[in-house]
């Protein structure tokens, strides 16, 4: 199938021929082959719905769509199938290359294939720059995408399924780089659709109150993005290579389903106050208070100036013995807005804090 | 029994305590009983009663009827709690328990009203009865009313068994430490005064049902005497039934087990032949061995199996509840710690975790107040526990008696006797009990009142060690010229009670060498500030610790709950204050975690308390007496021994027995417990440690600032907590640059010759305990082992250590004083001296107003400048701070001599004691040490020197002796300028590798060499004889790889071998077959493989370097190389690292085999579950502390902590550490084998000798003969059957227990455990005698 295609290179397919998803047995096949241990859509319905849900207007929707690691394609020919006018392949895994390069070269530009690992961008590492990690500058510029405003349209839609190892780090660099704006969001408010484990998904979500679960993680998130579940799906209908056994991670939480989460950055979020540059120290701030949800704001505040505590509680509409478990994301970020302002933060040690990330896979 | 029966002798004191216990026991016994029994019958019967019968005991306390009285109220409030809990599931039956309480508590006041106090033994007969009654439950009615087949009871009694499994479980793991009590499922466990018995008897094996029924009978017959401990007795005698089953079952299931499906037909009966064949092969070989074993099995001690497993398994509860009732005691709260053992006791499951030292520790408090009756109910305690009174309990008891004058003489010989019957010698008392103040005095006047001409005949007899490589060391000492010192008998008691009186004050507070720059007026500002600050810290410190102490000392009202209290009694307030405000000027200016802060000051803690606690012993004068005549041995003045250090000290000791044990039996606190204490202090500091904040600024608005903040920081998505300096403290501190230290006393080296070790457990220090083997915090399991060792085995090691601790050091002044000068002014980096902070980066801070300007890539790249300036400020730092203390510790000791006592590591390496300066530091530290002992340089010296300083450079490696000589002659000019002016000459002395002792080593040439006679010329300066490729030398020895051998020197040859050089060639070999080949990466790398891209990872390689790591370690050599292109250095590194470990395969055949094997035999014990343990050809003990990890929670005020313990050796051990870390602990203890060997050899001789592991130093003059030692000892311990000793060893161990398991595949697993251990290795034919010949062995 893959052979006549290429021999067929020279007469580019019009939209509106119809893409064949190739056989699901085939496709589950290539699937395992792959070295590195992922999950892959396979099933066609599966791809349908989360074509589905990228829509509803693929037509006429300007936003670009990134497509993490495809592997066989079977997502990326069903959101062409759906008229998507211009899809990006990232994949990081030479093997699928041929394939999807064989396919992009039969349409019109609507599909535009890279060997790039979406999870490697901007490495903190400084090694040579090889393939599939990437410098989301020289992908983007490749691709002609240019820096638009914060309060423009959403430039970039990104679909794909977080790898499980890294699933949490990979969202703690992605928050990291949006409050900083940098690398993808430099380039404009780009729409996360990831597939993420329920468990990471309820964390994401929790609200004040939760005690256990309510972290700073969340909170950040939540302040930083509108986040919209999409979809549930069993873990069980995604086809993983099968070398290793991927174990779903036990938890507390329930763990059932993998979750299609949309994360659309807010067009409020940065303002006359909160900007890039002052950003790091607000989740400075959110992380200090939520590490102990159980304790008072009133403390923390004080901690960081003494004395300034129930004047910031009072201005904010407080009570005073509020636990900083029980403070919504928006009010942190109030909050934030009136200690920025306050003469007598200047002095604190949370500006002296800069937060250092030792993990491998860094943000810049 | 025992005492029981001693304490009824009617006209003895005792016999009348026990009648006045009867009194009060009997009616509180049936009371609480008749609670019991109702309770019991609605629940029906849960599983853990059936075996158990319930009696009470006495509450020994004087105001007996008060005590009983709150003690019931509060079981009734237990009670009723338990009953509200459960409630909800069946209210009817909840209603009808109540009302059955209630009465039942009135009509057991009752009946119990009735007994008359005569009744003293009708108590013991009543109360089997209801414990029978318990036991048999369910149906059977006991006392009368009660009928209970009520459909909840089965729900009920599936609940309680669930509760109590959960909790003994957590009980068992976390005994007491958690703040929080365990929940409200209490009631049911709390049996005031009821002690349990298990009754197991001898008939472990019968069944079931025949222990039942024999019960009764024992019951009535005293079962006391019957009764043992569960764990321990019940358990060993059905194991040992069961093993000759389990081996038959085994053998049968091993043999029939059917062969393999094979595809083919046509090969199957000749597969199936062949495979039979090498079945029977196989199966005739696990025989023999397994015969071998049994052989081995009858005729090892048979207890060495038991008591292995059962110390361990409440080690840690125990160690906890040891310390808190020593504490209790230590600081005179015996109402606390009687309570707290008490309240253990009570409760079933805690009593369980108790053992009988715990008694033990109470017994002896009361026997200091001489209270006869005490000591009788603590018998009465023991006795219920189910445990054995041992010498502990018999010499406090004695104790006690020898302390009342008026105690009669039958009691006394009854106690004798008793002991007699248990089977402990009396004069055992004296020779294992550690005894403090008057102790052994009063236990020695009790025996003599029935015994007046009794001596406790001590044993002088010395053991000497089995290990035949000591055997003439110790058999042959006519030749032996034991070094003398050169001090006077005078001189070295001066310095013993300098020593003493350091050790005393338990902390020493000395000039920093920066105290040598002019003050300036900001600087005296600054110090008339902090001095003022610390005295307002001080006050508020001491102010809200004795607030703490008076909420901590209320608020514990359950006796069984560990509490700080105590540990924040040992010292004086001011104590506790004054470490606090300490360790604020070492906390660095970018703050400390919690954690480490916390663990430094409950250390801190423990080590004042372990000092003051030998000065409460009164341990003191007898040190001194001992000490002072120990000195002869060492004096110039005083005549010659024939005997060692240790020798010597252990007879002084046997000969003054009188007075206190010098032997601390002081416990470490347990991991736990220092954090907590450390933490509570943080707490304090953090809260009340305040200044002004605008005392540096007085712009700034007043307010009273905390001067330490609680923080977090976040380390891959970890949260850890952090102790932050606020930034004025910090300015303050660094403007003021304090002019003192204070450092703990064992920081300093030693005034005065190190007490020799004579045990594991004694040496070092005077005072400050030190353990003879290092381990991670709170791992016992060395300990465990080392105090299981015959003592002769360890005299080998002890002597070693005593003799390294033995070398007098003094300071290079001159070389010194340019360290200081170059630090005092701006460091070098080059020469290894830390700058100044001024000195460090300054950290960009990029401002919000200019930010706009900045481009995403431009703020990304200041963010990156931002994180690397604070991580090298940080690291300056510490290095700095590093510096400083070496510097300081040096400088106060400039016109000193001094010692490093000695101590180990798990693997049997030495390390000196004082953690910063001594002579294992960097180049720096090396260079200001000496020794303090001159010798002339003799014929060769001068020689020696001037290779010695070759070596230094790192240059002429490969050249010969004399070689190196005519380098050194042709550069003498250097050498003397080096000398003459180290900072203004040719300053050829720095571009050497170890430049500041190539410095030292230039001037002591130029003295030498400037004197009339240099042969005469005295030298103090040490010179090194360095292994080369040390742990390559013991792998080619062990497997007698010829080529090996030869590569790393052990085979005499003109000219140095260098191995990494060889390794080198033949990857370059592989390189240019593969480039012919064609393969790229192969070409790329022409030119550049080279000797030192390849060295580290062949250095390392030894000591279990992965292909991961030697990957890191090649890749950095080549970015080294600047023409190397950039591009390929990934994929070159890969290819690198595998030829050189291909190369080594080829090269040292044999090592790769034994590697594999150690390897391999580590993954298969420890996968069957046991940790990996050897005992060195010296017969060190050695065992691998890695095993899994669990984390404990620790749930302190200021923050949750969760601590990772990895040393608990209930945890299964982490394979991957103990197979990969195998091998190189192996090696490591042969070298440090060999390194103790040389240094007892050298001893005998006359010899200074000390070592850096595999790195020997000596007088110039005496090279030679360190060198022909060093040879010798190599060749004698690896002419000992190493590695099959080691394969016996390890089959011992690890296959006698284990065999035959019945499940198939356990058994399989077993058998391949058995065969690999046995196949020992092959080796090759290397001569080892060539190795005595061969002059660049170590050199």
């Amino acid at each position: 199938e893959v052979g006549k295609m290429k021999g067929e290179c020279f007469r580019p397919l019009g939209r509106y021929d119809f893409l064949d998803l190739g056989e699901v047995e085939e496709n589950t096949q290539r699937a395992q082959l792959c070295r590195t241990i992922k999950r892959f859509i396979i099933d066609p319905a599966l791809a349908k719905l989360v074509t589905h849900h990228l829509g509803p207007d693929l037509e006429e929707s300007k936003a670009v769509i990134f497509e993490c690691n495809p592997g066989p394609g079977v997502l990326t020919r069903t959101l062409l199938n759906s008229g998507a006018q211009r899809v990006v392949t990232l994949e990081g895994e030479k093997s699928f290359l041929p394939d999807l390069q064989a396919l992009e070269c039969l349409l019109d530009g609507q599909l535009e294939v890279v060997h790039c690992d979406f999870f490697k961008l901007d490495p903190m590492g400084r090694g040579s720059m090889r393939p599939p990690a990437m410098y989301t500058d020289k992908l983007f510029t490749d691709l002609g995408i240019s820096e638009a405003n914060w309060t423009d349209e959403v430039p970039v839609k990104v679909v794909g399924i977080l790898p499980q190892r890294i699933e949490r780090s990979q969202l703690w660099k992605l928050l990291y780089v949006l409050f900083d704006r940098l690398s993808i969001y430099r380039y404009g408010r780009v729409e996360l659709n990831m597939f993420i484990s329920e468990k990471e998904y309820l964390k994401l979500m929790a609200k004040p109150g939760d005690m256990l679960n309510y972290r700073a993680f969340g909170a950040l998130w939540q302040m930083a993005c509108h986040i919209e579940l999409l979809h549930k799906e069993p873990w069980a209908s995604f086809v993983t290579s099968s070398k290793y056994k991927l174990a779903i991670p036990k938890s507390r939480l329930p763990n059932d389903n993998l979750c299609l989460v949309r994360m659309t950055p807010r067009k409020d979020l940065f303002s006359a106050s909160l900007t890039p540059s002052n950003a790091a120290t607000l989740v400075m701030m959110v992380k200090q208070c939520l590490a102990k949800r159980k304790a008072r704001l009133v403390d923390r505040l004080n901690m960081w100036s003494p004395d300034s505590g129930p004047k910031l509680l009072k201005e904010m509409g407080m009570q005073e013995d509020v636990l900083t478990g029980h403070v919504y994301p928006e009010e942190y970020k109030q909050l934030f807005e009136l200690v920025d302002k306050s003469q007598e933060f200047t002095q604190s040690w949370l500006y002296e804090e800069v937060l250092e990330n030792t993990q491998k896979e860094g943000w810049i | 029994m025992s005492l029981l029966r001693l304490c009824t002798f009617p006209k003895c004191l005792s016999g009348r305590i026990l009648l006045e216990i009867s009194v009060r026991r009997v009616p509180y016994v049936d009371h609480c009983l008749t609670i019991r029994n109702n309770i019991e019958r609605h629940i029906s019967e849960p599983p853990w009663t059936s075996q158990r019968r319930h009696f009470s005991a006495l509450i020994p306390k004087k105001e007996d009827g008060k005590k009983r009285v709150w003690e019931q109220s509060q079981l009734l409030d237990v009670l009723k709690a338990r009953i509200q809990q459960l409630q909800s599931d069946v209210i009817v039956d909840v209603q009808h328990e109540k009302v059955q309480f209630v009465k039942a508590s009135k009509s057991g006041i009752g009946a119990s009203s009735g007994n008359s106090p005569k009744n003293v033994f009708g108590e013991r007969t009543e109360v089997p009865k209801a414990g029978q009654t318990i036991s048999k439950g369910g149906g059977q009615t006991g006392k009368g009313e009660g009928k209970d087949a009520s459909a909840s009871k089965s729900r009920w009694m599936e609940k309680l068994s669930q509760e109590k499994k959960t909790k003994t479980k957590k009980l068992k793991q976390k005994l007491g430490l958690e703040d929080k009590p365990v929940k409200s499922s209490k009631g049911k466990l709390m049996l005031p005064g009821t002690s349990h018995k298990t009754i197991s008897t001898k008939a472990g094996i019968k069944t079931a049902s025949t222990v039942k029924k024999s019960k009764t009978l024992k019951n009535q017959e005293h079962t006391m005497a019957a009764s043992k401990h569960e764990h321990t007795m019940a358990a060993a005698p059905v194991a040992a039934a069961n093993v000759p089953i389990r081996k038959a079952k085994g053998k049968g299931k091993a043999s029939k087990e059917p062969a393999p499906e094979l595809s083919e037909a046509r090969n199957r009966a000749e597969e199936m032949e062949r495979k039979a064949e090498a079945k029977a092969q196989e199966l005739a070989e696990v025989e023999e061995l397994e015969r071998k074993l049994n052989q081995w099995a009858v005729s090892a001690r048979p207890e060495l199996v038991q008591d292995n497993s059962e110390a361990r398994v409440y080690g840690d509860v125990q160690r906890s509840v040891r310390c808190y009732l020593e504490a209790c005691v230590f600081c005179g709260d015996i109402d606390r710690a009687h309570r707290f053992l008490l309240g253990h006791h009570r409760m079933v499951s805690r009593r369980n975790l108790l053992n009988i030292g715990l008694y033990n520790i109470m017994m002896r408090v009361w026997a200091k107040k001489g209270s006869l009756n005490q000591i009788g109910r603590m018998f009465i305690l023991i006795e219920e526990a189910g445990l054995k009174p041992n010498l502990g309990s018999y010499c406090a008891a004695l104790e006690c008696m020898g302390r009342n004058p008026d105690c009669s003489p039958h009691v006394i010989n009854r106690v004798l006797r008793q002991m007699e019957e248990d089977g402990l010698p009396v004069d055992e008392l004296f020779s294992h009990c550690v005894f403090r103040q008057d102790e052994r005095d009063m236990v020695l006047r009790a025996i003599h009142t029935v015994q007046p001409d009794f001596q406790s005949s001590i044993n002088t007899i010395l053991q000497t060690c089995s290990s035949p490589l000591v055997k003439d060391f110790y058999t042959e000492r006519a030749d032996a010229k034991y070094p003398k010192m050169a001090f006077s008998l005078e001189e070295l008691q001066e310095r013993f009670s300098r020593q003493l009186s350091i050790e005393q004050a338990s902390t020493i507070t000395i000039h920093s060498v920066e105290a040598m720059k002019p003050v300036t007026s900001h600087m005296a500002k600054m110090r008339d500030l902090l001095a003022v600050q610390r005295l307002v810290w001080h006050k508020a410190l001491v102010g809200a610790l004795r607030e703490g102490k008076i909420i901590l000392a209320s608020s514990t009202q359950k006796a069984v709950r560990l509490s700080l209290y105590p540990y924040l009694c040992l010292l004086d307030e001011k104590d506790y204050v004054d470490i606090m405000i300490q360790s604020l000027s070492n906390l660095p200016p970018s703050g400390e975690s919690l954690h480490i802060l916390a663990k430094e000051l409950g250390n801190r803690v423990h080590n004042m308390f372990c000092i003051r606690m030998k000065g409460h012993n009164q341990m003191v004068d007898k040190l001194s007496h001992i000490y002072n005549e120990y000195a002869e041995l060492l004096a110039k003045d005083s005549k010659e021994f024939d005997v060692l250090p240790r020798e010597r000290w252990w007879k002084l000791e046997a000969e003054h027995s009188s007075g206190p044990s010098l032997l601390g039996d002081e416990t470490h606190w347990p991991h736990m417990v220092v954090v907590e204490l450390g933490t509570y202090l943080v707490d304090l500091m953090v809260k009340h440690m305040k200044v002004n904040s605008d005392i540096l600024n007085s712009a700034y608005d007043r307010k009273l600032i905390p001067v330490l903040y609680h923080m977090y920081t976040f380390r891959s998505n970890k949260q850890v907590g952090f102790i932050k300096p606020h930034p004025i403290l910090t300015q303050m501190q660094q403007d003021a640059m304090d002019t003192t230290l204070t450092f703990d006393s064992y920081v300093m080296p030693m005034l005065c010759p190190p007490v020799p070790w004579t045990s594991a457990k004694f040496g070092a220090y005077l005072l400050t305990p030190t353990k003879m083997m290092r381990a991670v915090e709170g791992a016992n399991q060395h300990e465990i082992l080392l105090e299981k060792c015959q003592d002769a085995d360890l005299h080998a090691v002890l002597d070693s250590l005593n003799q390294l601790g033995n070398a007098a050091w003094r300071i290079n002044q001159p070389l010194l004083d340019i360290i200081i000068s170059i630090f005092n002014d701006k460091g070098s980096e080059k020469l290894d001296v830390p700058p100044p902070n001024s000195e460090a980066p300054k950290i960009p801070r990029y401002n919000q107003q200019d930010s706009a300007t900045f481009t995403s890539a431009e703020k990304a790249h200041l963010k990156r400048e931002v994180v690397n300036a604070k991580k090298k400020c940080s690291e300056m730092h510490s290095l700095r701070m590093d510096a400083l203390y070496k510097l300081s510790i040096a400088n106060h000791m400039r016109d000193e001599v001094f010692w490093f006592p000695h101590n180990m590591d798990f693997r049997g390496r030495t390390y000196p004691c004082p953690p910063y300066f001594n002579h294992l530091g960097s180049d720096v530290t090396r260079a200001v040490l000496v020794f303090a002992e001159g010798k002339p340089l003799g014929p060769g010296g001068l020689e020696w020197l001037k290779i010695h300083l070759v070596n230094l450079t790192g240059l002429k490696k490969r050249s010969s002796l004399a070689g190196r000589l005519e380098y050194a002659n042709s550069i003498m000019d250097d050498i003397l300028d080096s000398a003459d002016n180290p900072l203004i000459g040719k300053k050829w002395w720095q571009n050497a590798d170890e430049p500041w002792q190539t410095l030292a080593c230039c001037m002591e040439i130029a003295n030498a060499v400037r004197s009339p006679d240099p042969t005469h010329f005295i030298s103090h300066f040490p010179v090194h004889q360095d292994g080369s490729c040390n742990g390559l030398q013991h792998y080619a020895a062990l497997g007698r790889d010829v080529i090996g051998a030869t590569s790393v020197n052990l085979i005499p040859c003109e000219v140095p071998q260098d191995v990494y050089s060889g390794v080198a060639q033949q990857v370059e070999e592989f390189r240019v077959r593969d480039a012919e080949k064609g393969l790229k990466i192969a070409q790329v790398l022409e030119g550049f493989i080279s000797r030192k891209v390849v060295k580290q990872t062949v250095m390392t390689v030894v000591y279990g370097v992965t292909r991961y790591g030697g990957r890191l370690q090649i890749e950095k050599r080549l970015k080294e190389i600047d023409d190397f292109p950039k591009e390929y250095v990934w994929d070159a590194s890969h290819y690198l690292v595998h030829q050189v470990f291909s190369s080594l395969k080829e090269m040292f055949t044999g090592t790769r085999e034994i590697q594999d094997w150690l390897t391999e035999s580590a993954r298969l014990i420890s996968k069957s579950g046991s940790t990996v343990e050897w005992v060195t050809p010296l017969g060190l003990p050695i065992i691998q502390p890695y095993h899994r990890s669990r984390t404990q929670m620790l749930k302190a005020t200021i923050q949750y902590l969760s601590l990772q313990i990895t040393h608990d050796s209930k945890e299964r051990p982490d394979t991957v550490k103990q197979k990969n870390a195998f091998p190189p602990n192996f090696i490591h203890s042969l070298d440090s084998t060999h390194m103790m060997l040389t240094a007892l050899y050298c001893y005998s001789a006359g010899l200074t000798f000390v070592s850096v592991h595999d790195c020997f130093w000596t007088h110039a003059i005496t090279v030679d003969t360190m060198n022909k030692v060093c040879r010798e000892q190599f060749v004698a311990l690896h002419s000992q059957p190493i590695l099959q000793e080691l394969s016996n060893f390890l089959l011992k161990k690890y296959c006698s227990g284990l065999q035959s398991e019945v499940k198939s595949k356990k058994f399989l697993e077993y058998r391949r455990m058995l065969l690999l251990l046995a196949k020992v290795p092959q080796t090759g034919n290397f001569d080892l005698q060539r190795v005595k010949e061969s002059t660049y062995f170590f050199s």
